[in-house]
């Protein structure tokens, strides 16, 4: 048992890509300078660990890693409450945000640009590049599970019933 | 209290297989599971999603149903409900590695010896497959095999230009309405629990026909902690504690077959300690435990370049559909033995690698989209040489929930081992490239998977614990039927052979019953 839930694990584990980093959400980003986080608190539930203001800088950041398009964003897919819900059981992850809400309150999105940049280059000595590397990973995470990113985004429909498999004719 | 002629300790392919198969001549049969009864159709999240559990882990479980819990309480079915459904016979080269290569360990049995009750298997729980004419695969009785999936294609594209074969996969999922099973509607979570018992488990495939005998009783929730021997050094029957109560309870037997997967087979028999077995029953030969070989994988995960940005699919079918079979041993190589590969197993509800693809912003959404129908995982799976540092043994103190000690896995990498490992890895990842796919991850290290060995079957009660029939040497009345008896693993998946040699253990015990042996 434990070496199945190992291989599962892995497998929704890691992959070691090289950071080509084309930044095309600049535009969006910089709208999002001028957000108020008072406006972003008012499209989220109540938060279980984070303080209301801590929580909408969250949710800030979520929509600038995975930002509304033709489909939804992190913070319509729900994404901040799902990071709420797993710092607030984990220790090690609330030190981790900790020490990356205090370094976002001095810092912009330019700084969050190349923080991000940083730690795809696998620079993780620094607090808030550890930080941004779990912030990765809980909004990647909390998007492409939540049914706005798997069903609408990736077009998964799961679970299909069909009658007959279909032959593959295009390779 | 009730004596009966059989009593088996687990449920699971093996054990459920046994009791049918003896339940159906007549013969008296209790099956003690540690679990409770699951039904597959009800009880699993079979078709759950998600983003329907607020830390989007999917419970193996729907909620207030039970089952599962741990190695000593699965359910009625065992393993067999969560399998996968590969079934493989295994070849004169699997049973006689040893004549034929000088390493691990011959079987005392030959192909031919099992061929007949693989095919009993075959006839009575179907098995969907293609007739590919291989001598280290051999040919079955087959339902028509799934069709490839686009995947398969382009990874078969790439095998044939190294000068590979893939191949349907051979499993015991029914492609055709058979047996009074409906076939598989390729919902993607054969894993997960099959709700419609398209996939062969152990409950309703075997025990629950075998009930209409009434020669078959069904004892759950009850955990085995010891099978009892007395001075006439024959085994009376099995002591247990009750699941949930820790009530302690007994059931009587002629004869005692211990079926509860490999290691803990293993352990059941390490705790079954008396005065004639101090060193665990049926250990005189201080083999109890050793020779433990389960499968090592490998893996690397991909996005093939001819299925990225493509419209998404409803093709995740019943997991992998096709087969990388043994090629190695017809090549020039510096180790012993070999490994096939299975791919393409993952379902989509997987998106952990999406954490690491690079970036941020409307970007990074685009590239995970067009990756996501392209992610492909590529598994391997290769033998293990027996070696002395690789056994099982029991934690005496690490105790469960029931306070009986823990089982303990042992394994070490034989540098045969590293390099079956190192190839096997190549080769998945020359594969992939010459399908035409982006590498994301090359795993570094192996994983166990397939427990096999422990209690291995031999001629010599010296150096092995049962004999071709699956009987203790030790001990005339019980008998040991699993993956734990292997006395070398193959690469091939092992269920299909032990639910064979299942089929003929209760052939002999049948026969030794009428004779009046047992």
């Amino acid at each position: 048992m434990s070496s199945e839930r190992r291989a599962s694990l892995k497998i929704i584990g890691t992959i070691g890509a090289t950071c080509a980093f084309p930044f095309a959400a600049d535009e969006l980003y910089a709208q999002q300078e001028h957000t108020h986080t008072e406006g972003v608190a008012a499209q989220l539930p109540e938060p279980k660990y984070f303080s209301k203001e801590d929580f909408a800088l969250i949710a800030k950041i979520a929509e600038a890693i995975i930002p509304t398009t033709d489909t939804p964003g992190a913070i319509a897919a729900g994404v901040p409450a799902y990071i709420d819900f797993v710092v607030s059981r984990s220790e090690p992850q609330q030190k981790l945000f900790k020490d990356g809400l205090a370094w976002m309150k001095k810092h912009d999105s330019k700084a969050l640009t190349k923080l991000c940049a940083a730690v795809d280059k696998g620079h993780l000595k620094r607090p808030e590049q550890r930080w941004f590397k779990a912030m990765k990973n809980l909004t990647a995470d909390g998007y492409w599970t939540s049914k706005a990113g798997m069903a609408q985004t990736l077009g998964y429909k799961g679970a299909a019933i069909l009658a007959e498999y279909p032959e593959c004719r295009e390779h | 209290m009730k004596t009966y002629d059989v009593v088996i300790v687990g449920s699971g392919a093996a054990g459920g297989t046994l009791a049918a198969h003896l339940a159906r001549t007549g013969v008296d049969v209790a099956v003690v599971e540690g679990g409770p009864k699951i039904n597959t159709r009800s009880d699993f999240n079979t078709h759950a999603m998600p983003w329907e559990f607020a830390n989007r882990q999917i419970p193996r479980m729907k909620a207030g149903k039970q089952g599962m819990d741990s190695e000593r309480a699965r359910g009625l079915g065992g393993k067999s409900l969560t399998w996968n459904a590969v079934a493989w016979r295994q070849s004169h080269r699997d049973f006689k590695g040893k004549s034929i290569e000088g390493a691990g360990e011959d079987w005392p049995i030959d192909y031919p010896d099992l061929a007949p009750y693989y095919e009993k298997i075959e006839r009575e729980v179907g098995v969907c497959g293609n007739y590919d004419g291989l001598r280290d695969l051999p040919d079955g009785i087959f339902l028509p095999p799934v069709p490839y999936k686009c995947s398969d294609k382009l990874i078969d594209n790439g095998a044939r230009k190294l000068g590979l074969r893939t191949i349907h996969v051979r499993k015991a999922t029914l492609s055709r309405p058979s047996f009074g099973r409906p076939a598989c509607h390729f919902c993607g979570n054969c894993m997960a629990g099959c709700d419609v018992v398209a996939k062969y488990n152990s409950y309703d495939v075997h025990m629950v026909p075998a009930l209409k005998t009434g020669k078959l009783e069904l004892i759950p929730n009850a955990v085995v902690r010891e099978v009892v021997v007395n001075s006439d050094n024959r085994v009376t029957g099995v002591k247990f504690l009750h699941r949930e109560t820790k009530a302690e309870g007994e059931v009587s037997g002629r004869a005692v077959v211990v079926s509860c997967a490999c290691v803990q087979s293993v352990a059941l028999l390490r705790m079954s300690k008396s005065r004639l077995y101090p060193g665990g029953l049926a250990n005189s030969s201080g083999h109890l435990g050793k020779h433990f070989i389960p499968h090592f994988t490998g893996g690397v995960e991909a996005f093939l370049h001819g299925l990225k940005g493509t419209p998404l699919k409803d093709d995740e079918g019943f997991l992998d559909h096709a087969y990388l079979p043994s090629f190695m041993h017809e090549r020039k190589r510096d180790y012993a033995r070999s490994f096939g590969a299975q791919f393409g197993y993952q379902n989509r509800r997987g998106v952990g690698w999406a954490r690491d693809i690079p970036g941020m912003g409307d970007s990074y959404k685009q590239v995970v989209k067009a990756n996501y129908p392209a992610f492909v995982v590529f598994s391997p799976y290769g033998e293990m040489i027996p070696n002395p540092k690789s056994f099982i043994d029991l934690d005496e103190n690490r105790k469960d929930e029931f306070g009986l000690p823990a089982a303990r896995r042992h394994v070490w990498w034989s540098d045969n081992d590293k390099k079956i490992f190192a190839d096997m890895q190549h080769w998945s990842e020359e594969i992939l490239r010459a399908a035409g796919a982006d590498i994301l991850q090359v795993y570094k290290e192996p994983r166990t998977n397939h427990e096999l060995g422990g209690a291995r079957m031999g001629s010599d009660p010296k150096t092995s614990v049962v004999n071709a029939q699956c009987q203790t040497h030790d001990v005339k009345n019980l008998y040991v039927v699993d993956g734990s008896v292997f006395p070398s693993a193959s690469e091939k998946n092992p269920t299909h052979t032990i639910m064979a040699l299942a089929a003929r253990v209760a052939e002999n015990i049948a026969d030794r019953m009428k004779k009046g042996e047992l």
